[in-house]
Formats: C-alpha cells, structure tokens, sequence
C-alpha cells in the first residue's frame, strides 16, 4: 500500500512545485530593492538629464479604463478611427526601437498580424498588415534652434514610458505632491518610483507612478491610478530593455510588394495608427482648442468641425458614448469626452459634471 | 524504440492521418486558383490573401487552418491511443512480460507521439510548400513587420514556425498519453483528449477567464506569429516551450502514477 502512494506521490508534487516556482517568478519580478536615498527633485532632475539616445526593448500596456471589450481580431478591429480607441482597451506588446532623435521604429503585435511605425530622418512609414496597407508621411524639418530639449522631435505615434512619463511631469506644479515610492524592478534593472498625487479633488486621476531607472534616468515604466479603482487604468512599462543601439537596418523600410501605398499630407498624423496615451492627445492636437482651468481639472474645449463627423457617427462610437442632455459622453474611469450635438468636444481627466458645466459657460 | 515507431508509422491510420493533413493546404491553394475573383485583404483566414502573390504563403496558411483543430485531433487520436490501445488489443501485458520496465514503455509510448507531433506539422508545411511552388509564383516573402525576407530565409522560418507547432502539441501528447493509461478503451482516451483541447481553447476565448489564460496549454498555439516578425521575436516560443515542460511534466507524473500502481489484466 505504502508502494501505491509512493508512486502516486509525483503526480501529487509537480504540480505544486511547478505552480510554486511560477509564485515565486513573479515574485522576483516586482521585488522591492533598496537604493541610495533621492529626493523627488531629484529624481525629477534625473529624468531631465537623462542621455538615453538609442534602445531596444519590449512594451507591454494594460488599460482597465472600464470600456466595453472590442473585438481584438478580424478586419475592422484594427482600421480606421476604431483602432485609436482599440488601443486605449484592453492590453497590447510593442516592441520599440530608438537610435537617436530621428529614427525610431514601433511595432505593435497583435496576434498574427503587426502594425508598424518606421521613422527615418524626415521619412515615417506607417504599415498594417492585417489589411497590408503602407502609408507615408515626409515630416517637416524641426527648426534646429539647439536649446530645445534633447530629446528633439518626438516621432508622432510613438507612446514609450518617456513620452507618457514627460506628458505628466509638464503636470507637476504647486497643485501637485510628488513623492518617492520604494525602490522598484523593471526590466531586470533597478529603478526609482516617483509618486505624483493630484491634490485637486475635482480630478479622476488618483495618483501616477513612474519608474525611473537608476542607472540612466530613464523612465521606465508608468502607471496611472484612477479613483475608486483598484487595478492600474493605465500601465505602460518596459518588460525587456536594451540600452544599446540597434541594428541600423530596422530603420530602413521598403514597402512591400503589393502593399496598398498612401501618401499622406504631414498634419493628418491624427489618423496614425499606434496613436495612444492616457488623454488622447489625437484629439488636442488638431484645431485651436481652448483650456479651461489649470492643472489636473483642466478641461479643453475643441471648436466645433475640428473632430470629423464620421467619427462621430460610427456605430463603434453609439457603442461606446451614452447619451447626455445635449450630445453623447464617453466616461472612462480616466478620462471623460463630451461630444455636444452642435460639434463641440469637450475633453478632460475629470467628471462629466465638470465637462458639462464647462460647456455650459463657453 | 525503433520497433515503436515502425509500428505507429506502418500502420494505415497514421498514414491516413497525414494523408489528411496534407490535404488541408492542397485544398486552400487549389481554392484560391480556382476561384475566380482575388481575395480581399483581411478576409478569411490570415495571409489568405497573399497566396497568389506568392506560394510559400500557403503553409503558412494551412498551419493556421490546422493548429485549432486538424493537428490536435490526430494528436489526441495518436496519443489517447499509446497505452489503452494495447491494452484495448491484450497485448500490453506481454509487453510488460519483457523486463523493459513500466516506466520506460511510458517514455517510448510518449517519443513516438512526440514524433508524430513533428511528423503531422512537417508534413502540413511541406504539402503547403509544394502546392504553393507548383500552383503560384514564388519569391520574396514580406513579414508581418513589412520587411521583405529572401526565400532561402522563409523556408527556414517555416521550419521553425513547424518546429514551433511540434513543441505546442507536446503538452497535448503528454495529456493523452496521461489519460490513456486511466482506460482500456482507446476512443475514450482519444475524444477526452481532443475534448480537452477544445474546452483549453474556448476557455482561452473567454475574456472573463483572463487569469487562467497563460496556464491553458492552447495558450500559445498561435503564437508563432512572433517568428514572421523582423527581428524575429522569441519571447513568445520561451513562454511556450516553458508552459509545455510544465505540462509534460505534471501529466508525465499523473501517468508514471496510474501507469506503475496499476494491475495489467489485458
């Protein structure tokens, strides 16, 4: 008898080893580290001197923005208007590559197929290849005026941990606290975590945690806390990095042969596909918009006829919006967007109250 | 070992089973000739409409065709098979008479499968490469990334994405072999496992059980898509040859404990 369970005892042992080993995987990975103590100005100034010109590595985004899930395959999932507000649902993998201010390539992966964001110098290429259609942007020559940042242009489209990290740190100001969290892990290097904490209360946004490598300064990952919420609404962050430059023939793109080929006029780059960022910065963009307010309760207003119709009318838009006095509101637990029925956009981090009573007063 | 596999590949079934296979590209290529008007781009199975444009498109089409269903139901059929089906014939107990050990029947039993599983996806990849070289034009091949490989390079990646397929289908083969030690009726064991390879995959489609989706063994399957990217990405074929060693390994341990506690009467 004692033979029987003997041999039954594998059976018993693997899968609690195999399950304890996948524990303590993800264990390691989220491990607090310590690191010499920096002060949150600090830590602010490491990211602004940050030297990072060329990188490989691989994104992975998670959105719990409380939005309906949209069908992630077939033909009309990734085209068109829809594939902006696909991207700001459910979670993506891009891999990103960077060799200077000016080339720069980004890969989205979805499963069997890959939408494609290729810049060198002036030239951007865009390529879907689920519907295998190239389009190509000749961006205009940034004025080299030398006391900008860095980090020069940024390459349109491009969403990495950097750009999302900098649209919130131009947040950071006297309505804000910015704090140190515990040392983290990202990518398998060490990194700082700064806390920004709206002190507003008028705000969705609870909290926006970046990780700041120690080593570069770079940011490495964000999150974005939303109230009342438990998961992260928003998370971006590197889950492999590489500092080193990549292969220079990445940044070479040919279309292929038989790819639908479309050239576009430069400021249409709202229709880019790999467009994504907390606040849907394809809508600030265009149009002269109007801010409201300061700060994380800021509210902008778009004039009516910058956002094209069609957007507006398309069924994945009924299936989204609700129906408010006046128009149709998109609420998600991050951002909040009234579309009022004489064309006016209104568009903020905050309430829809707060949208509604800002329309009001334009 | 080798009397093992003369006997799974020289019976009529397994024959029967790759010949089947091997249809499933023949089948795509000669629709995609014969029909009249070309194929919209984003209809249809993925890179469908690339075939005409070139043929080596059209192993990679079947393998995608197949890996939901055709491949897992010869595996399961191939696996559910390796212990109830001698014991179904009253042969598994003169097998055991030989002193070779329970154990390592068990592990010949599974090398076969395992073979089988390389047999099956090779011989997917090779009917589609044929059918697509002698019905289509063949040349450049363009990646999902929109680069542009040379033939030599793509055939290489078909291997691959085979050999990606074969190590998917591993975790299967242990499941069946697995469950085929728990009966003497060969069917059973084989539409258990097939069943099982169904319910993985729908239970993968569901997004309310997002949490179990990276422990489901069909997690993975369409995963070698990465390969077809530029730089190619091997995360994805890590991830699943890691979640299918897991696999093996808990119903390699189920098995070597219903296999070596049980009384062989047939």
């Amino acid at each position: 008898m004692t033979r029987t369970w003997l041999r039954w005892l594998p059976a018993a042992m693997v899968p609690v080893a195999l399950a304890a080993a996948a524990l303590a995987g993800s264990y390691q990975a989220g491990a607090a580290t310590s690191l010499p103590h920096k002060t949150a100005a600090e830590v602010i100034a490491m990211i602004g001197r940050s030297e990072v010109r060329a990188l490989s590595g691989t994104l992975q985004q998670n959105s719990e923005l409380g939005l309906p899930q949209l069908p992630t395959t077939g033909p009309a999932a990734t085209q068109g208007p829809a594939s902006v507000i696909e991207l700001l649902s459910g979670s993506h993998t891009a891999r990103v590559y960077l060799d200077g201010p000016s080339k720069a390539r980004f890969q989205v992966m979805d499963m069997l197929a890959e939408r494609e964001l290729v810049r060198n110098g002036n030239d951007l290429w865009l390529y879907n290849s689920a519907d295998n259609s190239a389009a190509h942007v000749t961006l205009p020559t940034p004025p080299r005026t030398g006391s900008l940042a860095p980090r020069a242009t940024p390459t349109p489209g491009m969403a990495t941990p950097d750009v999302v990290a900098q649209h919130f740190l131009a947040a950071v100001e006297p309505s804000t606290e910015v704090t140190v969290g515990d040392g983290t892990t990202v990518a398998g290097r060490t990194a700082y975590q700064l806390v920004i904490k709206p002190r507003s209360t008028g705000t969705l946004v609870d909290s926006v945690t970046i990780a700041v490598d120690s080593a570069s300064g770079l940011p490495l990952g964000v999150d974005v806390q939303a109230r009342g919420q438990a998961a992260a609404a928003f998370s971006l962050a590197f889950t492999d990095v590489n500092l080193s430059a990549p292969d220079a023939g990445l940044f070479s793109f040919t279309p292929p042969r038989g790819a639908a080929v479309e050239q576009k006029a430069a400021p249409q780059l709202h229709a880019l596909p790999g467009k994504t960022g907390p606040t849907s910065p394809a809508k600030k963009e265009t149009g002269r918009p109007t801010i409201i307010g300061t700060g994380w309760d800021a509210v902008i207003g778009l004039p009516a006829g910058t956002v094209p119709a069609d957007v507006r009318t398309t069924p994945l838009m009924a299936q989204l919006t609700q129906a408010v006095p006046g128009g149709r509101a998109l609420t998600t637990s991050l951002v909040t967007v009234l579309m009022l029925d004489d064309g006016r956009v209104f568009a903020g981090m905050v309430p829809l109250e707060r949208l509604q009573a800002a329309a009001a007063t334009q | 070992m080798a009397s093992e596999l003369s006997v799974l590949f020289r019976r009529l079934r397994t024959w029967a089973m790759l010949l089947a296979l091997a249809a499933i590209p023949l089948l795509i290529a000669a629709a995609v000739k014969l029909s009249s008007h070309p194929v919209a781009p984003g209809r249809g199975p993925p890179f469908l409409d690339r075939i005409t444009q070139n043929g080596l498109f059209v192993g990679v089409t079947a393998l995608i065709v197949s890996v939901p269903l055709f491949l897992p139901l010869t595996i399961g059929v191939v696996a559910g098979d390796t212990i109830a089906g001698e014991a179904n014939l009253g042969t598994l107990r003169y097998l055991l008479v030989a002193p070779a050990g329970r154990v390592r029947l068990l592990l010949i039993k599974y090398t076969a499968a395992a073979v089988f599983c390389l047999a099956a996806t090779l011989t997917v990849a090779a009917a589609g490469a044929l059918a697509g070289v002698v019905l289509f034009p063949v040349g450049p091949v363009t990646l999902l990334s929109g680069d542009t490989i040379g033939v030599g390079e793509s055939v290489l990646r078909s291997l691959l994405i085979a050999a990606y397929i074969a190590v998917s289908l591993l975790g299967l083969s242990a499941i069946g072999l697995a469950i085929s030690t728990f009966t003497d009726v060969p069917v059973g064991a084989m539409a258990a496992t097939i069943v099982l390879s169904v319910v993985s995959q729908v239970a993968d489609n569901l997004p309310q059980l997002e949490w179990l989706h990276p422990w489901l063994f069909s997690h993975y399957w369409l995963g070698f898509a990465d390969l077809l990217r530029q730089p190619i990405s091997w995360a994805s074929f890590g991830d699943n040859a890691l979640l299918q060693a897991g696999y093996i390994l808990a119903a390699g341990a189920l098995a070597y404990g219903k296999f070596t506690s049980k009384d062989v009467l047939s």
